[in-house]
């Protein structure tokens, strides 16, 4: 056999016995891989961002209290302490446009009344889509994609692969939420255990007396907002502003901005501002300047309760 | 174009399905098409560098093997290494040699008039510039007839696998092999696959893993204690091993799935016993260019005990600057000729020791691997007062056992990752292409595997890059 054939042959034999089983084998293991990650593991903690989205778009409790928003509700509601039934969506990283994706998603369930409970923060409504991992699993749900906007990428459309490099972001959820270490878990909320101590709290201040905050709202995300809450008037809306370490005033430069846009969503009817931003809270109730550690999450829990009485029954 | 990134992976396919599919008179358009393509993918307008060296090594080779006397040869010569040199200078050494000398002036009150210039390095400059030198070397002394075709040279030099971290191969090895007819071949194809793929998984999994934990160490020195700084200076070793010998994996890889060889440029070099054996072990394509064109010359150990000394200092000092125009690298350098004169100098007294049985060989192997380590602070650190915090950190003797310190930014479960990662790599050996088609089979098939799931996302340069 002269070289060309030989070579011909070599090809022939590389597709058969090697390129073809590796296709079948890739191609077989990797859907049986995917279909097992996703069911135990994406979908497997409620703490998981994945989870959280997954739940707002496909699944209907008709008598679920929502809390929604940033870090700070996803550390600082514990939904079994507030209400008979209610579930934390809160995600860390995220800003308004993702939470206003949750309180679209939440008021398309037209059979649902219970009231919504949203986390305000006071740098006003701003765009983060936190960490992509939260919405590959979805990503093929047009709102999701909407909302992924240029963090939208092919390989989300191929099963494991779309995973590629945010494997592990899955599986510490999964371990926080199975083993509790570092975090105290419970109806997707995810509160930090520990307590800084007093020289790591004291470093944290001083940076923040160090910067300037300001109030910062986007015109397309709070008409968006606006015509959400006047688009559903059988649902009231319940805005929290849970509690800011004092020195975050400190350099809080317009203060008076924030209250003018407080004061106008309480003007809508179906709107309750709580106001917790200055309550008396000690520093080790404090993770850093603007959330809290369990023990302040436990306390301010308490106080919340009394006031979403009136309103959640 | 990044070995690790899925362009390569559609570039790496067309380039290889063309290469067989057009004939052999082609390829070397073929391939030097792609490996400018390649090149340009990073810095378009570096390929004039490249084509300026081409251009003056390929006349130099002609014109040294076209001389009658020994004379002439040497002036065509220096002519090629300044003209190589001059580009690395100026390119590479210039700006450092500048501040420099600012420096100098400033302590004895002048002050230095000479401009900055602000110029990227070109990726890979060191690599192909002391691969263009070796040629004329070779041609210089009579080991290798100069190449006449000029495409044939140029993809010598530019040659895609090896072109930006090596191996910096000689032209004894390659000339002959892009000469040569190519056909495909279903050993080469399984050996190569195999060999791109373990080096996909040391960059991927093991490499860019652990920089996520040393990054951290490094860049908060300050909040790191004695154990974590020792992990990271450790990790370090694995990093950039796992680092340069994957690219290298892939290089050779990709170049045998064409049918081309390349040199080995890693063999186990952490298994060494001594610092001489480590440097046979490591990074051999540039060990052996300082041993044949600069130490050999030099009289190599064949010559007085003071002047051996002094040849390994200015190998090392060469080999330092080679990688980098900053003041650790030097030091990176020199700490490795400290430690081979203190293996001449001490050899005849631990000869005299007691043996330690079957001891001897691993603590040999650590006392090496926790030497070399040490050297690594200064060429993982960005300036010489990092280099200073991380050994004073090593010093603090702070071994507490708080988890925040250990488990630095990223939290535990990154630490515990590095852990498994490393373990993995302990553990994965390349089959021989012999032993059986299916373990070779479940050897890519587990490896693509690892990579997706194990894998950092983001496709993060190879450190050897910027030399």
């Amino acid at each position: 056999m002269n070289q060309q054939n030989l070579s011909i042959s070599n090809f022939n034999r590389f597709i058969k016995q090697l390129l073809l089983p590796y296709a079948a084998a890739c191609i077989l293991l990797g859907l049986l891989i995917n279909y097992q990650f996703e069911n135990r593991i994406v979908l497997g903690s409620q703490i998981s961002g994945s989870y959280k989205v997954n739940r707002i778009i496909n699944e209907l409790h008709s008598s679920e209290i929502a809390f929604f928003g940033s870090s700070r509700a996803e550390g600082t509601f514990i939904p079994d302490s507030l209400v008979k039934e209610g579930f934390n969506y809160g995600m860390s990283g995220i800003q308004d446009d993702v939470v206003l994706f949750f309180l679209d998603e939440e008021c398309r369930k037209s059979s649902k009344s219970t009231p919504i409970v949203i986390n305000f923060d006071l740098d006003g409504l701003n765009y983060s889509l936190g960490d992509v991992s939260s919405y590959i699993y979805n990503s093929n749900y047009k709102p999701v994609r909407q909302l992924m906007d240029s963090s939208y990428k092919t390989i989300y459309n191929f099963p494991l692969l779309k995973y590629y490099g945010v494997f592990e972001l899955y599986f510490k959820f999964y371990l926080t939420d199975k083993f509790n270490l570092t975090k105290f878990v419970s109806k997707g909320a995810s509160i930090e255990k520990n307590e800084l101590t007093a020289n790591k709290f004291e470093a944290l201040v001083k940076e923040r007396l160090a910067s300037t905050n300001f109030f910062n709202n986007d015109p397309l995300l709070s008409a968006k907002l606006i015509t959400i809450i006047k688009s559903n008037t059988n649902r009231k809306f319940i805005f929290v502003i849970p509690p800011y370490h004092n020195s975050f005033f400190k350099g809080f430069v317009n203060a008076n901005e924030a209250s003018i846009f407080l004061n106008s969503l309480k003007k809508l009817n179906n709107v309750v501002v709580l106001d917790f931003s200055k309550a008396h809270f000690v520093d080790i109730d404090f993770l850093n300047t603007s959330h809290l550690n369990l023990r302040g999450a436990i306390k301010f829990n308490r106080i919340l309760n009394d006031s979403l009485k009136n309103y959640c029954q | 174009m990044l070995f690790n990134s899925f362009e390569f992976l559609f570039f790496f396919i067309i380039v290889t399905s063309l290469f067989f599919a057009i004939p052999h008179r082609f390829r070397w358009i073929l391939l030097l098409l792609a490996s400018c393509f390649f090149y340009m993918f990073f810095k378009p307008v570096y390929i004039l560098i490249l084509a300026f060296t081409i251009a003056i090594d390929y006349t130099a080779g002609l014109l040294i093997e076209g001389q009658k006397t020994a004379k002439l040869k040497r002036i065509y010569l220096l002519g090629s290494l300044v003209a190589n040199i001059g580009v690395l200078v100026i390119f590479k050494y210039y700006n450092f040699l500048n501040d420099n000398l600012t420096e100098i002036a400033s302590l004895i009150g002048f002050k230095n008039n000479l401009p900055y210039l602000d110029i990227l390095l070109p990726i890979g400059l060191s690599f192909h510039t002391f691969q263009a030198m070796s040629y004329t070397f070779e041609v210089y002394h009579g080991r290798q007839i100069a190449e006449k075709h000029f495409g044939i040279y140029a993809l010598y030099v530019m040659f895609y696998p090896q072109l930006v971290a090596g191996p910096i191969e000689r032209p004894q090895n390659i000339i002959p092999q892009l000469h040569k007819r190519q056909y495909f071949s279903f050993d080469n194809t399984v050996i190569g696959l195999n060999l791109i793929a373990l080096g996909l998984f040391k960059k991927i999994v093991v490499a860019d893993r652990l920089a996520v934990y040393i990054n951290q160490v490094y860049k908060d020195i300050e909040n790191a204690n004695t154990i974590s700084t020792m992990l990271a200076v450790c990790f370090f070793s694995i990093q950039i091993y796992c680092d340069f010998s994957g690219y290298s994996d892939i290089a050779r890889g990709t170049a045998k799935v064409m049918g081309y060889d390349l040199m080995i440029n890693f063999n186990k070099p952490y298994l060494s016993q001594s610092i001489a054996e480590f440097w046979t072990r490591w990074h051999i394509s540039l060990s052996s260019w300082f041993r044949d064109y600069v130490y050999i010359p030099l009289g190599g150990n064949r010559v007085e005990k003071w002047k051996w000394i002094r040849n390994l200092s200015l190998v090392f000092l060469l080999s330092g600057l080679w990688h980098g125009a900053r003041w650790t690298f030097i030091i990176w350098g020199m700490l490795h000729a400290f430690y081979l004169i203190v293996e001449i100098i001490t050899k005849n007294i631990r000869i005299n020791l007691p043996s330690l049985g079957t001891f001897s060989r691993p603590i040999n192997q650590t006392a090496v691997f926790l030497a070399i380590s040490f050297a690594w602070i200064f060429f993982r650190a960005e300036t010489f007062i990092k280099a200073k915090l991380v050994i004073a950190k090593l010093l603090s003797m702070d071994f507490s056992l708080n988890i925040s310190q250990i488990s630095a930014e990223k939290g535990p479960f990154n630490l515990l990752l590095s852990f498994f990662c490393i373990i993995l790599w302990f553990f994965i050996k390349l089959p021989k292409y012999k032993e059986s088609l299916s373990r070779n089979l479940i050897f890519l098939i587990g490896i693509t595997f690892l990579i997706i799931t194990l894998g950092k996302g983001e496709s993060a340069e190879f450190i050897y890059f910027q030399f």
